[in-house]
């Protein structure tokens, strides 16, 4: 049995498709529940859902053989994985942000960058040799410019709606993120008979 | 009852756990000294200068530093194979020793998720080369998983020299083959095709090294992978592996094994063919080892090397992990 953990959310609904379209008996997961763990009526495959943001927590220590999560909470882990397939759904940008006369701010000596991915922004600035005060904020990060409690900020952008309704721009795109299919590092060869066929189908309908 | 706190990535073994630890390790004990292996017990503490003058896979960050009396610097055991190294060249006077030691080393960096204070059993061969003696250390590593109990494992190899060839070719420098290597240790082919056309590698070693991430499986993998270069070094390496699986397949050991040109270990101090052990339950490596020659030669003596560690911390887990799925 493979197991396979998937973020809680709309990810798990464009995830239920792919498998579906795989032969996979996913169903399952387009039902309205509220249980973590699900598995396919031949008990091939059991699905967990987590946070998004506990997915490579899962497949690294090996709880999940696979999971699915976005680009950007796997920069953002560092996780000691495999990564697989670029799923190419989901897609958006990791971003800087502000107002658009902070666009020469960019590169002023000491910038204060608001954040969920504080990892990611902190290896960002250190690989530019710059120094930046990184500022870890949970939500609502478009705010944090329009109180001035940071110059910019560093967030994923869709379709940049809410960074109109601020008076905000995009001033750097920096990283493209879609979905990501992941493996443990040791099931991949120890379940390889049931993780690569599956992978190569995947291939196919993305 | 009081409670007095661990630091981070360290733990007590109490006598349930201790007993099986203990166990293990005497078969493994027994093992190696039948295979003519004879037991080391290395300093805890070193100098500092020792590992941070010899070209090496122990990251600074990753020491337990401290200061001596005198002002040097020293650190804790952070490797085994670099002090029974140390041992062979300097202390031994012979030209080959088959030593094992059974020991902690401690990983400052560790800690969290990951253990700080890791229990391994090792051996380290020294002055035996060619691709025998490396089948023969792999086919032991196989040998000592089973004695201990394990029943669903792989060992998994591949060769430092097929990168390094790749690397060759490409006329990439040293700071971009270390980004790229993360990728390929990461199968990550997105990450990696965007920095080789950034670094401007060349095309042939382009889809190369692009291809590294999914040369894993079984023997045929070496095929795959000869077509793909006409780099000499990389090619040896090619061939010196599938030497390694005939003399695998003669020892009867070959189902337990698979390669994986894409696992890029550090280069820092690993030469040739190198191996890690797989057990199912377990989301990390149970054994690591491989061929580090030049090692030595760094301590003043040239003696080519292999070995091996097994973490046993990790193997018990993974029995665990089976007798729960009998169940």
């Amino acid at each position: 049995m493979l197991n396979v953990a998937l973020a809680k959310g709309r990810l798990a609904d464009s995830c239920a498709d792919i498998f579906i379209k795989c032969g996979i008996r996913a169903q399952i997961l387009k039902e309205e529940t509220r249980k973590l763990v699900l598995e396919t009526p031949d008990k091939a495959f059991r699905f967990f859902f987590v946070k998004p943001a506990d997915v490579p927590t899962y497949v690294e220590y090996g709880i999940a053989d696979i999971g699915i999560v976005g680009k950007d909470t796997l920069l953002e882990a560092g996780a000691d994985l495999y990564e697989m397939l670029d799923l190419k759904f989901e897609k958006c940008k990791l971003c800087l942000a502000g107002f658009p006369e902070k666009r020469e701010a960019l590169a002023s000596p000491h910038l204060r960058v608001a954040t969920k991915y504080v990892h990611t922004a902190k290896k960002l600035f250190f690989s530019r040799g710059e120094d930046a005060e990184i500022i870890k904020l949970n939500g609502s990060i478009e705010l944090a410019p329009l109180t001035g409690l940071a110059d910019v900020i560093f967030d994923i952008v869709q379709s940049g709606g809410t960074l109109r309704a601020n008076g905000l721009v995009v001033l750097e795109e920096v990283f493209d993120i879609s979905a990501r299919l992941v493996a443990n590092k040791v099931s991949l060869k120890t379940k390889a008979a049931e993780i690569l066929p599956l992978i190569a189908k995947m291939k196919e309908y993305i | 009852m009081r409670y007095f706190k661990l630091p981070a990535g360290v733990r007590d073994i109490l006598p349930d756990e201790c007993e099986r630890l203990d166990a293990a390790e005497e078969t493994l004990r027994e093992k190696f000294k039948r295979a003519g292996f004879r037991s080391v017990r290395t300093a805890g503490l070193e100098y500092y200068d020792t590992f941070a003058n010899i070209k090496s896979s122990v990251e600074q960050s990753k020491m337990f530093k401290m200061t001596d009396k005198d002002g040097n610097l020293i650190v804790l055991r952070p490797d085994m194979t670099l002090a029974c190294a140390r041992i062979a060249a300097t202390k031994l006077g012979e030209s080959g020793a088959k030593l094992c030691y059974f020991s902690n080393i401690y990983d400052f960096s560790a800690g969290g998720n990951s253990d700080r204070e890791v229990a391994q059993a090792g051996v380290e061969i020294f002055g035996e080369e060619g691709a025998l003696a490396d089948a023969r250390a792999v086919a032991f590593a196989i040998d000592c998983l089973k004695a201990v109990g394990l029943r669903e494992f792989i060992v998994d190899i591949g060769h430092v020299g097929f990168y390094k060839g790749l690397l060759e070719e490409s006329g990439l420098s040293e700071e971009a083959a270390e980004e790229i290597r993360g990728y390929i240790n990461a199968k990550d082919a997105v990450n990696c095709e965007i920095a080789l056309k950034r670094y401007g590698a060349n095309e042939k070693a382009q889809t190369a090294i692009l291809a590294l991430s999914s040369l894993f499986g079984g023997a045929e993998v070496l095929d795959e992978a000869e077509k793909l270069t006409d780099n000499a070094l990389a090619l040896s390496s090619l061939a010196h592996l599938k030497k390694v699986y005939a003399h695998l397949k003669e020892l009867g050991a070959d189902k337990y094994v698979s390669f994986d040109l894409g696992t890029v270990k550090s280069l820092a101090y690993y030469s040739g063919m190198v191996f890690t052990g797989l057990a199912e339950g377990v989301g990390a490596p149970v054994l690591s080892g491989g061929r580090y020659d030049g090692l030595c030669a760094q301590f003043g003596k040239d003696l080519s090397a292999v070995g091996f560690a097994v973490g046993i911390m990790r193997v018990l887990r993974a029995l665990e992990a089976e007798e729960a799925k009998k169940c």
